[in-house]
């Protein structure tokens, strides 16, 4: 019996491992949940696994999928037959937006995912002119891609997720190589979109104004997960795993 | 250079640029079809084809030279395909006639090219049927040669800053390492792609 959505995490993890088909491993025993809703960081040093957890959300990891599968979202197994719907659930952002945008024109971009989902004519013409709206790039229609700044790419990559209606975000760097006003856009974006958000990030000013609670991944296992504040406050855990308690709070006392 | 030479499209807004892609393609291939299938000495013929694309090249408002630049560029393949009908019999002609064809035929194309943007022309390829993989290989293609081409760049940028020998076999290693590089850069770029497809819903 499948429970109603409403009692169901956007993301369940458990005990998820994977090794790379080098034999390195890359996840172990990676236990979380993301409420319905809830925004997630997910924090960690370089090669800590982050991009490599992202992969699995939507069944792009492991190549050869297990029978009883370690990630189910929104209570549904990541697993064929579910990959289609899961994929469409899913908005995965990936780092370098050249490779997401893979089409010759933003609007052509932005109505993959719903094309192939089975949207045509002017219901897709309407959804597309709406997310495109939504991300603030309206008359973008026609524009090539590589006349585009990074920031404005990484807005059409968001739109071509959320043109799909995907309700659990997973975004790997979302805010890496931005300029200020590219990152403040950006951040203003996410802040206004009501579904769950997985942020794996190096931007730690970024979690502190976002993200109510991290995770922190090291050599590919979760090593701690909480309050954002109390957590990236903790120095000793901060340095130990890469990372360094950020600006915005030490300057956060009461006055 | 690598933008200009990559980038046919001419931005003007004449009669030309604003007829559908559609009805200029159809017209681009006609035209092709006729230039080949006219006969070896049909020179009136040849001429007043050639008014014509002079005529419509003056009405799309593209500068002259760049046009002309185009065609040059392309002319090599041309000439080389020419140049072999010489080593047949009665060569000389068969050489002028090879040449004023498939000049014309280039001709067109560069109009074709310069007044119409290459989504538009995918389209039409999607509309007409053409098979979906090869409409999607000519976009993807489309997309990643610019990427390519500044990649490129900045790669053989990074090179020159290092290269302090004008030894010519130091140059040529490093090209091909240059080469090396981007050709294992473009194939990770390709599975990343895939992914960010199948992420989005892509069936294989």
């Amino acid at each position: 019996m499948r429970a109603g959505l409403e009692d169901v995490n956007a993301l369940e993890v458990r005990d998820l491992g994977y090794r790379y088909p080098d034999g390195t491993a890359a996840l172990r025993d990676v236990t979380f949940t993301v409420a319905e809703g809830e925004r997630v960081a997910l924090i960690g040093p370089n090669g800590a696994g982050k991009s490599t957890l992202l992969l699995h959300l939507n069944g792009l990891l492991p190549e050869h999928p297990a029978a009883a599968p370690a990630v189910r979202v929104f209570g549904t197994p990541v697993a064929e037959p579910h990959l289609t719907g899961i994929r469409a659930r899913v908005g995965l952002l990936f780092q370098d937006p050249d490779d997401q945008i893979f089409c010759p024109t933003v609007w052509e971009d932005v109505a993959f995912g719903p094309l192939q989902l089975g949207l045509h004519g002017p219901e897709l013409a309407t959804r597309v002119a709406r997310v495109l709206d939504q991300v603030g790039l309206k008359g973008f229609d026609e524009r090539l891609p590589h006349h585009l700044s990074r920031g404005e790419k990484r807005r059409v990559c968001l739109a071509g997720l959320l043109a799909c209606e995907a309700r659990l975000l997973a975004l790997d760097e979302p805010t890496s190589d931005l300029d200020p006003r590219g990152r403040r856009e950006l951040k203003g974006l996410l802040e206004s979109l009501a579904v769950a958000q997985v942020i794996a990030t190096h931007d730690l000013e970024l979690v502190v104004e976002l993200c109510p609670r991290v995770i922190v991944l090291d050599r590919g296992g979760v090593v701690a997960q909480g309050p954002t504040a109390e957590l990236l406050a903790d120095e000793e855990l901060m340095l130990a795993h890469g990372l360094e308690r950020p600006h915005i709070l030490r300057h956060r006392h009461p006055h | 250079m690598h933008r200009a030479l990559l980038e046919p499209y001419q931005h003007q807004h004449s009669a030309i640029h604003r007829l559908s892609a559609g009805v200029k393609a159809g017209g681009a291939l006609a035209f092709v079809l006729v230039i080949v299938l006219l006969p070896r000495a049909a020179w009136t013929a040849y001429a007043a084809a050639g008014a014509l694309l002079l005529l419509l090249a003056g009405l799309s408002r593209i500068p002259p030279r760049a046009l002309a630049r185009r065609l040059l560029l392309v002319e090599p393949f041309a000439l080389g395909v020419a140049l072999l009908s010489l080593l047949q019999q009665d060569g000389l002609r068969v050489f002028a006639a090879t040449l004023t064809k498939s000049t014309l035929c280039l001709f067109g194309m560069v109009l074709l090219s310069s007044t119409t943007r290459f989504s538009a022309l995918l389209r039409v390829l999607w509309r007409i049927q053409v098979p979906a993989l090869l409409v999607t290989t000519l976009a993807l293609m489309h997309r990643y040669l610019f990427l390519l081409a500044d990649e490129t760049g900045c790669m053989v940028r990074a090179r020159r800053s290092r290269t302090f020998s004008r030894d010519r076999a130091s140059v040529w290693r490093s090209s091909a390492s240059v080469i090396a590089q981007l050709f294992v850069r473009s194939s990770e770029r390709a599975e990343r792609i895939y992914a960010a497809m199948c992420a989005r819903g892509w069936k294989t």
